[in-house]
């Protein structure tokens, strides 16, 4: 087991090395950061000066290097744009996250899981066609055009809720549903299909045969089965709503990390994009590994595999 | 005093407005003084409608469409991009400044003068002016924020000042080691050397302490600031210029302009910043909303990096020509800004010191296709690539169309920004440029940048107008460096160096809940200055 969970340990930390390798060299890809925190026009000494107060003069490799020994000893460097660290730019939006992705996924699993039970309860009905075309509005169309229609309803034809910023519990509701919509038809189209392999089961038919209720052969014995996928997958996109929420929180102005990628994309701000890139990775990884060791712990088979 | 004086002549409106304002300071210091000695007196000659009045009230809200860095709170750290002037106008004060009607008027510094031989300018400052927690602003104060001033062309302006004297508490001099013309367009718009931070504090503080917690001499105090969210000030009622009216003005942050709109429109700001196209036209058919559109100090052109070359088309004159006279300049501002962007035919911003106003740009595209006949060309030509910043890409769209109609196919190559502008400094690009600038500064150092041999954006050069460039750079002679300056820039103009679009405006949408936005009040300011002149509509 000790042998397994060094093996896994030792696969995250490559994992990591590569994706913080990968993002440094991308985000360099993508232009010069001095041409954008100066007026076209500037002298050459001027961004010269820039370059060196960035430590953007450096060779490459000492840029690399200095980047992994103080991620390492927690400290993300200090972001182009803001002159502060990019632990504390992190640390200050993500509460504004937290909370964006923790309403963000009860309306997903409060519109997608009762859906999808009722797709796959009426299959082939007509409440599995309104499930369907629900699944396929919610994937297909993107989350700036429904921050937007949403801010057009009930900002400027209803007045009922504030069109951008945070602080209260009207603040949250769009943006909140905005991005949720998109994971509600993930979640649906998930739980359909498992309820539906679960329905067909061994167990569920003898449930059925014993002349069990139908509310509780779906509710007690299919539904809790079913479950298990979509929860794990709801794990995985809770991380994904913490740390690239990026078009929502930038169309409602909501201050999350979303748009502090967003803004260290925009301004080639390479402390803020590797920081919230890593982190984000880190998240992933470590989920990852936390599954691969209890499913170990469980299962006896996956650790004895090669 | 040395005044620049500016080219008043073009401003009328806005000499008016700063005449007003001053009569205005006047008319406040007099209300001050009747109440401190009057006493009963003026209350009960009505003096206590007057004092209520004067006493700054309500708040106004603007919707900001980029993300308000901390380091904007200190002009030692103002990079040579006009934002962190959205700041500084509040919180701080300059020695000298660009004021409604003048590009350098006098704000702390009272006066100023030039010494004969060039080499020093002494400034005295203006007495009684104190900083937000009281402290006078000094001499020292002065020569300190210049001293730890480390933005823009920091580097070039510590390398020709040889010192800096504080004869005593109200007087500071500047000493040159060699004359140099620009030194007053570099301390007071160039740059952010010329603002004013207090020693003692940023002593006390130390860097980091100050953006947490600036102070400043300008008309308005922090308050709070949200990183992400908004930033509060409130008004500073000892600001020497006047008092503000507004007490508190708040900047929200809203990145995307029809989230800008619709909280303009449900009153949740009251000026919006940076709306476009057809949320612009949308916002000009609402009624109790205004359009505020600002020509900013950025120019845009199409640039032939290849005139230096014999083998390419662009070597001919005619054919620089007939690319002018294809673009309908004034058609493309109507379509994209609502007819709101300048056509100055001119690299160079109208309101820059040392203009020169070329003739009026030409749409003809007939005499455009005879020019290219003549040059060879009848059918017209493939012109390569057209290289453009890619958030300007629907200016080059509507270029490239006029250009086709005239008969020089090009293509269309968007680049990123950062990508873009690299590339253009590298001297990388080829064919034609769509270039653009709102760098500060003068005539001169526009020139210096996209014209003169070794300018960071300059592909080629011409002799004569790099040896008059140089005899400008050590005229003291006002007059003759004019003249010099003018004659640079019509040589450009006849042999069509560039091809200049416009002057941009910047589209701004304000609620009739604003009574002066002081939008436009500085001329080639983007944003909303000076901030004492702000008022909300009472009524």
């Amino acid at each position: 087991m000790k042998q397994y969970i060094a093996r896994r340990v030792g696969y995250s930390l490559l994992s990591l090395f590569l994706l913080s390798l990968t993002i440094f060299l991308f985000i360099r890809l993508t232009g010069d950061p001095a041409a954008l925190l100066v007026e076209p026009g500037a002298s050459a000494q001027d961004i010269e000066n820039i370059h060196r107060r960035l430590g953007l003069d450096r060779p490459l490799w000492e840029q690399y290097w200095l980047f992994v020994a103080s991620f390492v000893q927690g400290d993300l460097g200090l972001s182009f744009y803001y002159r502060t660290p990019v632990l504390d730019l992190y640390l200050q939006r993500l509460p504004n996250s937290l909370l964006l992705a923790a309403v963000a996924m009860a309306f997903s699993l409060l519109i997608g899981i009762p859906s999808g039970i009722l797709a796959a309860v009426r299959v082939g009905r007509m409440w599995d066609s309104a499930g369907k075309m629900f699944a396929l509005l919610g994937l297909s169309l993107p989350s700036f055009w429904v921050g937007l229609v949403l801010i057009l309803v009930f900002t400027v034809w209803l007045g009922w809720l504030p069109s951008s910023g945070a602080g209260t519990a009207a603040h949250v509701v769009m943006p909140a549903f905005a991005l949720g919509w998109y994971f509600a038809a993930a979640h649906m189209r998930l739980t359909r299909s498992s309820m539906l392999e679960v329905l067909g089961s061994e167990y569920v038919k003898l449930a059925r045969l014993k002349g069990l209720p139908e509310a509780l052969v779906i509710g007690k014995h299919a539904f809790k089965n079913a479950l298990i996928p979509v929860i794990t997958l709801a794990g995985i996109n809770l991380v994904v709503m913490i740390n690239v929420a990026v078009v929502v929180e930038t169309v409602f102005a909501w201050p999350g990390i979303g748009r502090l990628l967003y803004e260290g994309i925009s301004f080639r701000d390479f402390p803020v994009v590797q920081g919230v890139v890593v982190i984000g990775g880190a998240m992933i990884v470590l989920v990852n590994l936390a599954v691969d060791i209890v499913y170990a712990l469980i299962d006896p088979r996956i650790r004895l595999a090669r | 005093m040395g005044s620049s004086g500016g080219r008043s002549s073009r401003l009328p409106g806005a000499l008016s407005r700063s005449r007003a304002a001053q009569q205005t300071t006047v008319l406040h210091l007099n209300r001050r003084q009747l109440l401190a000695l009057g006493g009963f007196a003026a209350l009960a000659g009505g003096g206590l409608d007057e004092a209520l009045a004067a006493t700054p009230d309500g708040q106004l809200t603007w919707a900001v469409h980029v993300s308000l860095a901390p380091t904007w709170f200190d002009p030692a750290e103002t990079p040579g991009m006009i934002t962190p002037f959205m700041l500084l106008y509040a919180l701080h004060d300059a020695m000298v400044k660009p004021m409604p009607g003048k590009t350098a008027a006098p704000c702390l510094a009272e006066t100023w003068k030039v010494a004969p031989d060039g080499l020093s300018y002494e400034f005295t400052l203006r007495d009684g002016v104190k900083f937000h927690n009281g402290e006078p602003v000094t001499a020292e104060d002065v020569k300190f924020s210049f001293e730890r001033y480390r933005g823009t062309s920091s580097s070039v302006m510590k390398a020709r000042v040889a010192s800096v004297e504080t004869p005593d508490a109200r007087t500071v001099r500047f000493v040159l080691k060699k004359p140099w013309p620009d030194f007053l367009t570099f301390y007071s718009s160039a740059t952010g050397a010329g603002w004013i931070v207090p020693k003692k504090y940023v002593e006390q503080v130390g860097d980091e302490g100050f953006k947490k917690a600036p102070i400043g001499a300008g008309p308005y105090k922090f308050v709070s600031f949200t990183p992400g969210v908004e930033l509060t000030f409130e008004a500073f009622e000892g600001y020497w210029r006047k008092k503000p009216a507004v007490k508190r003005l708040v900047l929200r942050v809203i990145p995307e302009e029809a989230t800008r709109l619709a909280a303009l429109k449900r009153g949740e700001v009251d000026i919006a910043y940076s709306i476009r196209g057809e949320l612009a036209e949308e916002l000009q058919r609402t009624p109790g909303f205004t359009l505020k559109p600002v020509v900013i100090q950025g120019t845009f052109w199409v640039y032939f990096p290849e005139q230096w070359d014999p083998k390419s088309p662009w070597h001919d004159l005619r054919v620089r020509k007939a690319a002018a006279l294809a673009m309908d300049c004034k058609s493309i501002s109507e379509a994209l800004t609502l007819g709101h962007s300048k056509i100055v035919n001119s690299i160079i911003p109208y309101n820059f010191d040392f203009f020169w106003q070329p003739p009026p740009a030409v749409y003809d595209p007939k005499q455009a296709r005879a020019l290219l006949a003549e040059a060879g060309f009848k059918s017209g030509f493939d012109a390569g690539d057209y290289y453009c910043d890619a958030s300007y890409a629907n200016v080059a769209e509507a270029v490239l169309n006029n250009l086709q109609e005239a008969g020089i196919r090009v293509k269309l190559r968007p680049l990123e920004r950062a990508a873009f502008f690299s590339a253009y400094a590298e001297k990388k690009l080829k064919n034609l440029i769509q270039g653009a600038s709102g760098a500060f500064g003068n005539a001169a150092t526009r020139l210096d940048a996209f014209v003169i041999k070794g300018g960071a954006y300059a592909y080629g050069n011409y002799e004569d107008i790099d040896t008059l460039f140089a005899q400008q750079a050590v005229e003291l002679d006002q007059k003759k460096r004019t003249e010099l300056l003018h004659k640079i820039q019509q040589l450009m103009h006849e042999r069509q160096v560039y091809a200049p679009i416009w002057q941009l405006a910047f589209i701004n949408g304000q609620s009739n809940r604003v009574k002066e936005s002081a939008l436009g009040l500085i001329e080639g300011h983007a944003y909303s200055a000076p901030y004492e002149d702000v008022a909300i509509n009472k009524s």
